[in-house]
C-alpha cells in the first residue's frame, strides 16, 4: 500500500451500499469515509476535506442538489454524484451545480471507481495546468490554440476549438449541454442544444477515426459531454 | 342611429347579417285589408316554385271557402293540422312539430297575425314562424297591415276597430322580402260586392263599416307606406354593410316617458312611429321610481308592466329612473344621454294635479333645454285589453282599510254615547272622534283615514250637535266646531295615514333590501353548486310566495336539482317549458310567449360567462311577489351557482395534481425500493468479482449476506405489489374457512422472526379460541405485514407482543410495539398507501405498502383493523384486528 491512500467520502443514508462501498473502496486502495446524511457530511467536509466525495442524491435531511451546492462553497474537489436513472432532470441540475461526474444506480463498482479515478487525475491536472491535453493520437496546445492528429494540424473553425478546448479543459468530466452552450456561445443560446449536436458532428469528422464510435468526444445522452482523456 | 366613421361598415350591421346566415328567409305578402288576395298571391307564387322543383309545403292556409284559392291548393302538399281540445271544442291548429319535422325547402304559413288555441307551444303564430326560420327553413306568410302592434292605435281611429290579433313591428322588419298586395278600394268593394270577399253573417254589419272606401284609403295608405319604410330600411341596411356614407346620421334620439296612467301603452306606440319617422332613431322608453311616494295601486302597476313589455317587443330600450322630483330626474337622464325628443302623456290625474301646480308636460317645456316635446293627450280607456281580476283576497284587503275607518268611528260613537251620558261635555267629544281618525290613519293608512274623517264628522254632527239625530246644526257656534272639527279631523287623518302609507313603504323597501341580502350572503356562502341551487330555491320561493324549483344541467340536458319546500318533479309540459328556457336562454311557461299554458314560469339563469341553469315559479296566487326583486334573485343565483362550478373545477384540478403527486411518489417509491437492493446486489457482487481475493473472509461472507438479504427485500417488495395489484383490480377472492388464529399467528411469527434481530417477541393468546372465518394464508400476510412494520419502527431490545382472545362475536388480535408511535394525527392516514413517502427519514423501511395491505385483506375477509397509538407514556402502537367468528360447526367438530 501506498503512502498516500486518497481519502473517498461517500455520503449515502442506505446501510447497504456503505456495507459493500466500504470493503470495495477499501481494496481499491482508498480510505473510505462514511456519512449517513448530509449534516455529518458537511460537516466532515470543513473538519478534513476529503480528496473526493460521492454523494447520494436521496438523503433524508437535506436534499441533495442543496448538500452539494453548499458543499461547493468551501469545496472544490471532486464530487461523484450517485441518482437514479429516473431523475434524469436532478443530475443535470446536480452538474451545472458542479458535480464533476454521476453514476447511476444500480451500478458496479469497477466503474465507480473507474470515475473516480477519472476525477481525481483531472483534478492533478488542473492543478499541473498541463498546457498540452492528448486524447489517443489527439493532441491539443491550449497555448498555441493548435490541434493535430498523428502529428498532422488540424484545421478547426474558432467555435469547434473553443467547444474542444473547453472539453478537454474538463479532463473526462462530463459538461452539461447547458454549462458547454453558455461558455462557447454565450448565456443568450443556454437552450440551442442543436448548435452542439452540429458542432460536435463537424469536431467529429476531423478527429475522430471512426466517427461513429468516437473516442475524443464522448456522449452523456440527454446531459452533455466528456473528453475521452 | 350615428356613425361615427363613415365608409367603414358597421360591424354590428355585419354580425346581424353573419348571425342571419343558417336562418330561413321569412317573405310577408302584406296587404290593406282582408279580401285583397294575399294568400292568392302567395299560392300561385308557390306553384311556380314547385314547378321549379322546389320542395313546397303548405303548413297552414285559411281559403275561408274561396273557390279560387281552394283550386290553387290543388297538387301542393298540405299539412294536416294538429287537432287541440279547447274548453269540449275541437280546434285545428297548425303542427308546427310535423313542419319541423319534415324540413321542406319553402314552407306557407298563411295569417301573420293569428293568435293559436290555448295548449299550443306559443300563443301566437308569428312566434311559429320565428322558430321555423331559426331552424332553418324559408317561410312565406300573409298579414293585414291593420294587424301591426305600432298601428293597432292609428287603426282604432281611422276604423274604429280595435286589433286584438296583433303581431310586434320587430315581426315585420324581421322579413327578408315583403310582397305588397295592392288593389284599389273600388276593386275591393266590388270584388267584395261579387261575393269572392268572404263574411260572416253575424259580422257583416261591422264589416260594412270597416269597408268604407275612406278607411280603405286610409289602410292602403299605411300599407304603402310600411312597405316602402321595409325596403328603405333594407336599403339603409345594405349601405351600412356596404360602408356606404347616408343620410341616417340623424343623431335623433327619443326617451318615452310611461307611468301607470292608462295611456302608457298608447304612448310607447307614439313613440315607436317617431322613431320610424326618424329613420329608426334610437328610443328609450322610461318609467320614474319616486321612492317617497306610495306604492302605485296594482292595476296602475299592471298597465305600467305591460307598456314597458310592449316598449321591448316594439324594440325600444327600457330604463327605470329613480328620484323624487320626475322633472329633475327626466331632464338629468336626458341630458347625460343626448336626448333630442321626449315623448310625455297627459293624463286626467295630472290635470288635476295642475290645479295645485304645474302638469309634468307643462313643467318638462319649462326647464328642459334642447329636447322637443312631444304630449300625448290620449284618453283612451283600453277596452281591449281585459283588466286583471282582483282576486277576492285582494279585495278584502283594499276595503279592509274602509271597514275598519267604519269600525273605528262606531266605537268612537259608542264611547262619546257613553261619556255624553255621564258628562254632558259634547265639545270634548270631538276629541274621542279624532282618536278614532288617528287610530284609522294609524292602522290602514291615507284613504281609510280621509274616509274616517269625513265620517266621524257626520257621526259628530248628527249624535251629538244639537239638534241631535239630524244633520241640521242648530247653533251658529256649532258650525263652527263642525267646520274646525272637520278640518282637523281631516288633516289628522291625511298626516297619520301618510305617515303610516310612508312607514310602510321604507319598511318594505328595507326588508327586500334585507332579504337580498341575507340571499346574497347565503348563496355567496354556497360552496357546492347544490347548496347554491337549494338556496336560491328558497330564496326564490320565500321571494314568491310560490314553489320554486331549479334546473341544473347534466349529460346535455337539464335536470330538477332543488326545490322549495321541496323537490317536485315536472310534468313533461312544464319540462318542455324548462328546456325551451335552457336551449334558447328565454324566459318559457306561464306567462311568457312560449308553452304559455305550462304550470310554471321558467327563466335562465344567466351567469357572467355562460348559462348556469333554469329556475322556475310555480303559477299561481302567492304573497307580495316583487318582480324585480325576484330577477335581482336570479342574478344573484347565477352568479352563485356559476362560483360553485369555478370551484369545483378549481377541486377538481386540486385533486388532479394531488393525483399526480400520488403517483410522482409512486414511482419514487418504486424506483427507490426497487434499485437500492438491486444496487447492493450489484455492488456487492461486482466487489467480490473485482477484489474477492484481497478482501478477508469475514468481509466476504458479510457481503455474501448482503446480497441475500437484499435479495430477500426486493421479493417482499415485489410480493406487496402483487398483493396491492390484486387488492386493487378486485382479483382478491379471500376463502371464508374456519380457520384457527393461533396456527396463523405462529406462522406469522415464524415468518419474521429472522428480521427480530435483538427485539424479543412474546405470544399471549393461551387457551381456547374460537375460530374465525378467514383465510388463513391472506391473513398470515397481515399479520406479518404488521409484525414486520413494529420490527421496523422499534428499536433494538424492544419487545413486539403478539395476543388474540375473544369477544362474543369476534376474535380479537393485538400486536403491539414499544416503537415511537404514530403522531394522532397520521392515525387516520397509518393505512395510506405510500404513507412513509411523506417522511424521507423513514426510507428503507419498506414502501409504505405493508399496513395498507393488510388492511386491504382483512376488510376482504369481513374483519376490521385499527391502529391505538400511544400505548403508553413512551409510545408503542398496538394494531387491533378483528375477526367474525365462523359459524359455530366446531361444537360438532368437538
Amino acid at each position: 500500500m501506498s503512502a498516500h491512500r486518497p481519502r473517498i467520502l461517500v455520503v449515502d443514508d442506505e446501510p447497504q451500499i456503505h456495507r459493500f462501498l466500504g470493503p470495495a473502496l477499501d481494496a481499491g486502495g482508498y480510505e473510505p469515509v462514511r456519512a449517513d446524511n448530509a449534516t455529518d457530511a458537511l460537516r466532515e467536509i470543513a473538519r478534513k476535506p476529503p480528496d473526493a466525495v460521492v454523494l447520494d442524491l436521496g438523503l433524508p435531511d437535506m436534499d441533495g442538489k442543496e448538500a452539494l451546492a453548499k458543499a461547493r462553497a468551501f469545496y472544490d474537489g471532486p464530487i461523484i454524484i450517485l441518482s437514479a436513472r429516473d431523475r434524469e432532470t436532478e443530475k443535470i441540475d446536480a452538474l451545472d451545480l458542479g458535480a464533476d461526474d454521476y453514476v447511476e444506480k444500480p451500478f458496479g463498482v469497477g466503474e465507480l471507481l473507474a470515475r473516480l479515478r477519472v476525477a481525481l487525475r483531472h483534478r492533478l491536472l488542473r492543478e499541473g495546468a498541463e498546457p498540452v491535453i492528448r486524447s489517443g493520437e489527439v493532441e491539443i496546445d491550449l497555448v498555441m490554440r493548435r490541434v493535430s492528429r498523428s502529428g498532422e494540424p488540424v484545421r478547426l473553425s474558432p467555435k469547434e476549438y473553443d467547444l474542444l478546448a473547453r472539453l478537454a479543459e474538463g479532463g473526462g468530466k462530463v459538461l452539461t449541454h447547458r454549462q458547454l452552450l453558455t461558455a462557447v456561445w454565450g448565456p443568450a443560446h443556454e437552450h440551442d442544444v442543436q448548435y452542439l449536436r452540429v458542432f460536435v458532428g463537424q469536431i467529429r469528422q476531423k478527429l475522430e477515426a471512426d466517427p461513429a464510435t468516437p473516442t475524443v468526444i464522448l456522449t452523456e445522452p440527454g446531459v452533455g459531454y466528456r473528453f475521452g482523456a | 342611429m350615428t356613425s361615427a366613421e363613415p365608409r367603414r361598415p358597421d360591424p354590428e350591421a355585419l354580425l346581424a347579417e353573419v348571425g342571419g346566415s343558417g336562418r330561413g328567409r321569412l317573405k310577408v305578402f302584406l296587404g290593406m285589408a282582408p279580401g285583397v288576395g294575399k294568400t292568392y298571391a302567395m299560392l300561385r307564387e308557390a306553384r311556380r316554385r314547385k314547378a321549379e322543383g322546389l320542395d313546397v309545403l303548405v303548413g297552414v292556409v285559411e281559403t275561408h271557402g274561396r273557390r279560387e284559392t281552394e283550386s290553387l291548393l290543388r297538387n301542393l302538399d298540405v299539412l294536416a293540422r294538429k287537432p287541440l281540445d279547447y274548453k269540449g271544442r275541437t280546434l285545428l291548429e297548425f303542427d308546427i312539430d310535423a313542419a319541423l319535422e319534415k324540413r321542406p325547402d319553402l314552407l306557407l304559413v298563411d295569417e301573420y297575425a293569428h293568435s293559436n288555441a290555448p295548449g299550443s307551444r306559443h300563443p301566437k303564430r308569428w312566434q311559429d314562424v320565428e322558430e321555423l326560420l331559426a331552424a332553418g327553413i324559408d317561410v312565406w306568410t300573409t298579414l293585414n297591415v291593420q294587424h301591426l302592434e305600432s298601428l293597432v292605435d292609428v287603426v282604432w281611429k281611422i276604423t274604429g276597430v280595435r286589433q286584438r290579433e296583433t303581431v310586434p313591428d320587430s315581426a315585420l322588419a324581421r322579413a327578408d322580402d315583403i310582397e305588397l298586395i295592392d288593389i284599389t278600394p273600388g276593386e275591393l268593394r266590388q270584388r267584395m260586392a261579387e261575393g269572392k270577399v268572404y263574411l260572416a253573417e253575424t259580422a257583416k254589419v261591422a264589416a260594412e263599416r270597416f269597408f268604407k272606401p275612406e278607411n280603405l284609403t286610409a289602410l292602403r295608405e299605411l300599407a304603402l307606406r310600411r312597405a316602402a319604410q321595409t325596403v328603405d330600411d333594407q336599403l339603409m341596411g345594405a349601405m351600412k354593410r356596404a360602408g356606404v356614407e347616408g343620410p341616417w346620421a340623424a343623431g335623433e334620439r327619443i326617451l318615452v316617458l310611461v307611468g301607470g296612467a292608462p295611456v302608457a301603452s298608447a304612448l310607447v306606440r307614439a313613440g315607436r312611429r317617431l322613431s320610424d319617422m326618424m329613420m329608426d332613431a334610437p328610443w328609450i322608453v322610461a318609467h320614474v321610481e319616486q321612492p317617497n311616494r306610495p306604492a302605485p295601486d296594482p292595476a296602475a302597476a299592471q298597465r305600467l308592466n305591460e307598456a314597458l313589455k310592449l316598449a321591448e317587443q316594439l324594440g325600444a330600450s327600457t330604463v327605470v329612473l329613480t328620484g323624487d322630483d320626475i322633472v329633475s330626474t327626466v331632464l338629468d337622464y336626458s341630458g347625460r344621454n343626448n336626448i333630442t325628443q321626449i315623448v310625455v302623456g297627459r293624463s286626467p290625474t295630472s290635470r288635476l294635479r295642475a290645479l295645485f301646480g304645474r302638469s309634468l308636460p307643462q313643467a318638462l317645456l319649462d326647464r328642459s333645454a334642447g329636447a322637443a316635446l312631444h304630449v300625448v293627450t290620449e284618453t283612451a280607456p283600453e277596452p281591449a285589453r281585459p283588466a286583471p281580476a282582483l282576486s277576492p283576497l285582494h279585495a278584502l284587503r283594499q276595503w279592509r282599510g274602509y271597514v275598519g275607518a267604519f269600525a273605528f268611528v262606531a266605537l268612537a260613537t259608542l264611547v262619546s254615547a257613553a261619556v255624553d251620558r255621564l258628562s254632558n261635555q259634547s265639545a270634548n267629544l270631538a276629541m274621542v272622534y279624532l282618536l278614532s281618525v288617528l287610530a284609522t290613519g294609524i292602522a290602514f293608512g291615507l284613504w281609510p283615514a280621509v274616509a274616517a274623517a269625513a265620517l266621524a264628522a257626520l257621526s259628530y254632527n248628527f249624535f251629538f250637535l244639537e239638534p241631535r239625530l239630524t244633520m241640521y246644526i242648530g247653533h251658529a257656534a256649532d258650525v263652527l266646531t263642525f267646520g274646525v272639527f272637520f278640518l282637523v279631523a281631516l288633516a289628522t287623518g291625511w298626516l297619520t295615514g301618510r305617515v303610516r302609507d310612508q312607514a310602510r313603504a321604507t319598511s318594505r323597501r328595507a326588508s327586500a333590501v334585507t332579504s337580498l341580502l341575507q340571499a346574497s350572503r347565503r348563496l355567496s356562502g354556497a360552496a357546492k353548486k347544490e347548496d347554491a341551487a337549494k338556496g336560491l330555491a328558497e330564496q326564490l320561493a320565500a321571494a314568491s310566495g310560490r314553489k320554486a324549483i331549479i334546473l341544473l344541467p347534466a349529460d346535455g340536458d337539464i335536470v330538477a336539482s332543488a326545490g322549495a319546500p321541496m323537490l317536485e318533479p315536472l310534468s313533461t309540459a312544464d319540462m318542455a317549458a324548462a328546456r325551451w328556457a335552457w336551449e334558447r336562454g328565454e324566459a318559457a311557461g306561464r306567462g311568457t310567449g312560449t308553452l304559455p299554458n305550462a304550470g310554471w314560469t321558467f327563466r335562465p339563469l344567466q351567469g357572467v360567462k355562460a348559462r348556469s341553469g333554469v329556475a322556475g315559479i310555480e303559477a299561481g296566487e302567492g304573497a307580495d311577489s316583487d318582480e324585480r326583486f325576484v330577477l335581482a334573485l336570479l342574478d344573484q343565483g347565477a352568479v352563485a351557482l356559476e362560483r360553485a362550478e369555478f370551484a369545483a373545477e378549481a377541486a377538481d384540478a386540486e385533486a388532479l395534481r394531488r393525483s399526480d403527486r400520488l403517483r410522482s411518489a409512486l414511482l419514487n417509491s418504486i424506483s427507490h425500493d426497487l434499485r437500492t437492493p438491486l444496487s447492493t446486489v450489484l455492488g456487492s457482487t461486482t466487489t467480490l468479482l473485482e477484489y474477492g481475493d484481497k478482501l478477508a473472509k469475514p468481509v466476504r461472507r458479510d457481503l455474501l449476506d448482503s446480497i441475500r438479504e437484499e435479495a430477500e427485500r426486493l421479493n417482499r417488495y415485489v410480493g406487496d405489489l402483487l398483493d396491492m395489484t390484486r387488492l386493487e383490480g378486485g382479483a382478491l377472492e379471500p376463502r371464508a374457512e374456519p380457520t384457527d388464529v393461533r396456527e396463523v399467528l405462529d406462522a406469522a411469527v415464524e415468518r419474521v422472526s429472522r428480521r427480530l434481530g435483538a427485539r424479543t417477541l412474546e405470544r399471549d393468546f393461551a387457551g381456547q379460541l374460537s375460530l374465525v372465518s378467514a383465510d388463513a394464508g391472506l391473513l398470515e400476510q397481515a399479520v406479518a405485514n404488521i409484525l414486520e412494520n413494529a420490527v421496523s419502527y422499534s428499536g433494538d431490545g424492544s419487545r413486539i407482543e403478539v395476543a388474540a382472545y375473544e369477544d362474543p362475536d369476534e376474535v380479537v388480535i393485538a400486536i403491539e410495539d414499544q416503537g415511537r408511535g404514530i403522531p394522532k394525527a397520521d392515525l387516520e392516514r397509518v393505512f395510506d398507501k405510500f404513507r412513509r413517502l411523506d417522511q424521507p427519514t423513514d426510507r428503507g423501511k419498506g414502501a409504505g405498502l405493508g399496513l395498507s395491505i393488510a388492511k386491504g385483506f382483512i376488510e376482504a375477509m369481513g374483519g376490521r383493523i385499527a391502529a391505538v397509538s400511544p400505548v403508553t407514556a413512551t409510545g408503542g402502537t398496538r394494531m387491533l384486528i378483528s375477526l367474525p367468528k365462523a359459524v359455530r360447526t366446531h361444537a360438532f367438530l368437538l
